[in-house]
């Protein structure tokens, strides 16, 4: 634990544990995710599947990237993971992205991948709200992972036509917001 | 009368009436079923997997009247229609 770096989140007026709770449960659904997302990308096939495939496998990474950030300023504040897996599961601040009825059904699995996003923009938007100016690791962290959010909810919305498109396919190496916090 | 007001009046009336102190029963833990409100309306979220253990996002409980807190949430009233209403406040 960084003893410091607590006490002045705390001095700032900040609830840690309660932030430290939301912190896990964003990594939680960062990781169970990730494991998701491993499911529906296997069954993107055929015409349409495929031609969404590798933006789904970037979100795939990006997601497991938001993880692997999350986790040392968990413990920096003094938290903790869970010691199961299935707990990491069960406290997920995101509903599991599961396949749909007709897990072949490209447009029923963007629904699925699309949803998934704007749990996890939510989740950040809340986070950056609460630390603002109070947590300035914490909020820079939330920010860079909200950053790469926003565009894998634009990424799948734009493939469901829900308006014109202003973003492209990663061009390079993935999560440029975050990568910042994984040296 | 229209009759989409005549169902409104009638679905009305047939919704179980809580107070505070009744929703504060509702709280989601030791087996009891999750309902919230929010402006007027009582919600069941029990089924709910973000409401887990009658708690949402570790900030808000079950068991009370979130309008307020709704204000200040990363997102709209527009997520309730994914639960069903179940009573009036």
């Amino acid at each position: 634990m960084a003893q410091v770096a607590r006490q002045v989140v705390e001095k700032a007026g900040i609830n840690v544990d309660e932030l430290l709770k939301l912190l896990v449960k964003n990594a939680s659904a960062e990781l169970t995710t990730y494991y998701y997302y491993t499911i529906l990308r296997t069954n993107l096939i055929g015409l349409q599947g495929e031609g969404i495939k590798e933006i789904a496998e970037t979100a795939r990474i990006e997601d497991r990237n938001h993880f692997e950030a999350l986790v040392p300023r968990i413990y920096e504040l003094g938290g903790k993971l869970p010691d199961d897996m299935k707990e990491f599961h069960d406290i997920s601040a995101c509903p599991p992205a599961n396949l749909p009825k007709d897990k072949h059904d490209v447009m029923g699995i963007l629904k699925v991948l699309v949803e998934a996003e704007r749990c996890a923009v939510r989740g950040y938007t809340q986070i950056c709200n609460m630390t603002a100016g109070k947590d300035h690791r914490t909020y820079d962290l939330a920010l860079a992972i909200l950053n790469e959010e926003i565009e894998h909810e634009s990424w799948f919305s734009e493939f469901l036509g829900e308006g014109p498109s202003g973003h492209f396919l990663r061009r390079g190496e993935t999560s440029p917001f975050v990568s910042k916090f994984l040296k | 009368m229209q009759p989409f007001i005549i169902y409104y009046m009638l679905k009305s009336a047939c919704m179980k009436k809580f107070n505070k102190s009744d929703l504060v029963y509702f709280d989601g833990k030791n087996g009891r079923p999750a309902y919230i409100a929010f402006e007027g309306k009582v919600y069941d979220v029990s089924a709910s997997f973000l409401w887990r253990g009658g708690a949402h996002l570790v900030l808000h409980q079950a068991g009370r009247d979130l309008t307020e807190d709704l204000q200040h949430a990363p997102h709209g009233p527009e997520l309730l229609s994914r639960v069903k209403q179940i009573g009036i406040l």
